[in-house]
């Protein structure tokens, strides 16, 4: 539950302060925005634009309406692709792997953005090839352990993402 | 308006019915060059189901029509790539949506309930009488087939898709289309049922995957085979037809003068009033016709049409006077022993003159196929003998100035 006046975080306060918070979270941006400088582009679904079926809100090709697209930096980890098929060994695919984001929450933030399930993002694998992923998990609970520095506060989200097939989503 | 009161020639049922719509039946079944069906296989059935998707299961989703796999996907994985390419995506993968066709690889044998009572060891069974003429013999031919052996296939038609209106829309299809539970396909003009057996939901349900519909729709095709290679064919019963030409005559001879070129010899008892006479057989080369040993003159009492049997007097010959016939049956000039030997005829005239009774022939003679003095014929070894290779010697002295006519080979 949200507050309406904000509370002083004072824990670990005799070894760990918000000035150290900030301080780490500045070194580990430099890091992941100026050396990696992994860049990925996020196409936000305006839900309230889209038309969507009477009865299964489902959206038919292309008539999904996006806000315009904002580059974000993320760490990037893509999973192996899995050899799969529609049926019993028939009609192979190569699914590509699930990509998993983990992005800093101060970042979003800076941009004015959130991610949120069922957006759409696209990572270009090279110059001329992006590949496009619907968020599955857009990690927006960060109260673990994992996502709090030292338990102070959290500070990035992940976020997984599956790959989206033409007929979802093809670019903007 | 109203309506038409009268109610006459109205017919509500617009094919074919009951002979009529058998024949018709049977008519397709047998549209080949035989009388025979064709071969139903294995083969032959699966095209039969992937035909009855193809024209039954059309389902169009975001203004286009859901492909379907042209073929029967197998293990073959060339098989499989190269019926999926025309809807895939950068990676290779098949497009959503889809629709495929699997057939299970295991043929169960038939639940058909018109083949049902099959009766053990394959027998044949008739199924057809055709009548067969050759231009000599008419008869007939039974053709029999065995009884045409049961099987069940069974498909999976899957659509895979990622719209519930999709799902929703081949469902109504399928359901529609299987109201009574079974419909039918057309396999080389024989009707084979199939039958909706079950519906399954495979879609997988899976959080962080991708999301998509796979579900199954189950159909087992009642089929049969019918296989040629079993099929008989035997003759039944042939008549011959024989057609006989009868000489006109009860005393017919026929006689060899040298077998090894079939130079024959027909006599017959004239009648008195027979002007016909036929040897029963084409006669390449007419060499004299004779009655009663006198040489007849072509044209003059006698005609006769080339390489035809027959002889026509311009009057017929005396009751029990002796027609001959010397003639050669085959149709050429030259002559060709059984040996292999080339011969020739000729004929060569000799004038009586009182002082010798042999005569010498230009050519080594073979063999005499005639001889006659002033027109009658005399029989070798009663009047005449070949003396020597080229010398004739008569038995008896003609009158002096008589013309001997020999007729050899040579």
């Amino acid at each position: 539950m949200y507050m309406s006046k904000k509370l002083p975080i004072t824990r670990l306060s005799k070894f760990f302060s918000n000035e150290d918070f900030d301080f780490n979270l500045q070194l580990g941006k430099e890091y992941l925005h100026g050396d990696l400088n992994m860049t990925l582009v996020l196409y936000r679904v305006d839900t309230e634009s889209t038309d969507t079926d009477a009865v299964y809100a489902e959206v038919g090709k292309d008539q999904i309406k996006f806000f315009p697209p904002i580059e974000f930096n993320a760490l990037v980890k893509i999973e192996q692709p899995k050899n799969s098929s529609y049926k019993n060994g028939t009609v192979r695919y190569l699914e590509p792997g699930n990509l998993t984001l983990s992005v800093y929450i101060d970042h979003l933030q800076d941009l004015g953005i959130d991610i949120r399930y069922g957006d759409f993002i696209g990572y270009p694998e090279t110059e001329d090839k992006i590949r496009y992923y619907t968020v599955s998990n857009d990690g927006r609970v960060t109260s673990d352990n994992t996502h709090n520095m030292f338990g102070f506060k959290p500070y990035y989200r992940t976020i997984t993402c599956v790959p989206a097939q033409e007929a979802e989503f093809r670019g903007v | 308006m109203g309506y038409p009161k009268r109610k006459n020639n109205v017919k509500v049922y617009q094919g074919n019915e009951l002979v009529e719509r058998r024949q018709e039946l049977l008519d397709k079944i047998t549209q080949g060059d035989s009388f025979l069906p064709d071969s139903v296989l294995h083969d032959d059935l699966d095209l039969g189901m992937l035909d009855f998707v193809k024209q039954n299961f059309s389902v169009l989703s975001d203004g286009g029509q859901v492909p379907i796999i042209p073929k029967i996907l197998t293990i073959q994985r060339w098989g499989e790539f190269t019926n999926t390419w025309d809807f895939a995506d950068l990676d290779g993968n098949p497009s959503l949506p889809f629709i495929a066709v699997i057939r299970r690889p295991d043929v169960q044998p038939g639940t058909n309930p018109s083949l049902q009572r099959t009766i053990p060891d394959r027998q044949q069974f008739h199924y057809a009488t055709v009548p067969t003429w050759n231009g000599t013999q008419m008869g007939a031919d039974i053709y029999k087939i065995p009884q045409p052996v049961a099987i069940d296939i069974t498909y999976e038609v899957s659509i895979v898709c990622t719209k519930f209106r999709d799902l929703n829309k081949f469902n109504q299809i399928v359901l529609q289309k299987f109201s009574s539970r079974q419909a039918y396909t057309t396999v080389k003009g024989h009707y084979v049922p199939i039958v909706l057996d079950n519906i399954e939901d495979n879609t997988p349900v899976e959080l962080d995957s991708r999301r998509f519909y796979v579900q199954n729709y189950r159909f087992v095709l009642l089929g049969f085979l019918i296989d040629d290679q079993e099929f008989e064919v035997k003759p039944a019963v042939s008549r011959l037809f024989l057609m006989n030409e009868f000489i006109q005559s009860n005393n017919y001879e026929k006689k060899y003068l040298t077998k090894n070129l079939e130079i024959s010899v027909a006599t017959f008892t004239a009648d008195g009033l027979q002007t016909v006479f036929s040897v029963g057989e084409t006669m390449g080369i007419l060499f004299n016709v004779s009655i009663n040993g006198l040489v007849q003159e072509r044209d003059i009492d006698f005609y006769h049409v080339a390489l035809t049997s027959k002889i026509t007097f311009v009057e017929p010959p005396r009751e029990n006077a002796k027609v001959t016939i010397t003639y050669y049956k085959g149709r050429s000039s030259v002559f060709v022993d059984s040996e292999g030997n080339v011969r020739q005829v000729s004929t060569e005239y000799f004038t009586y003159d009182g002082s010798s009774l042999s005569f010498t022939t230009i050519n080594n003679i073979d063999s005499v196929i005639s001889l006659d003095i002033n027109g009658l014929l005399q029989e070798e070894g009663e009047d005449f003998d070949i003396s020597s290779g080229t010398e004739i010697t008569l038995k008896g002295t003609p009158r002096i100035g008589a013309r001997i006519g020999v007729t050899y080979l040579f």
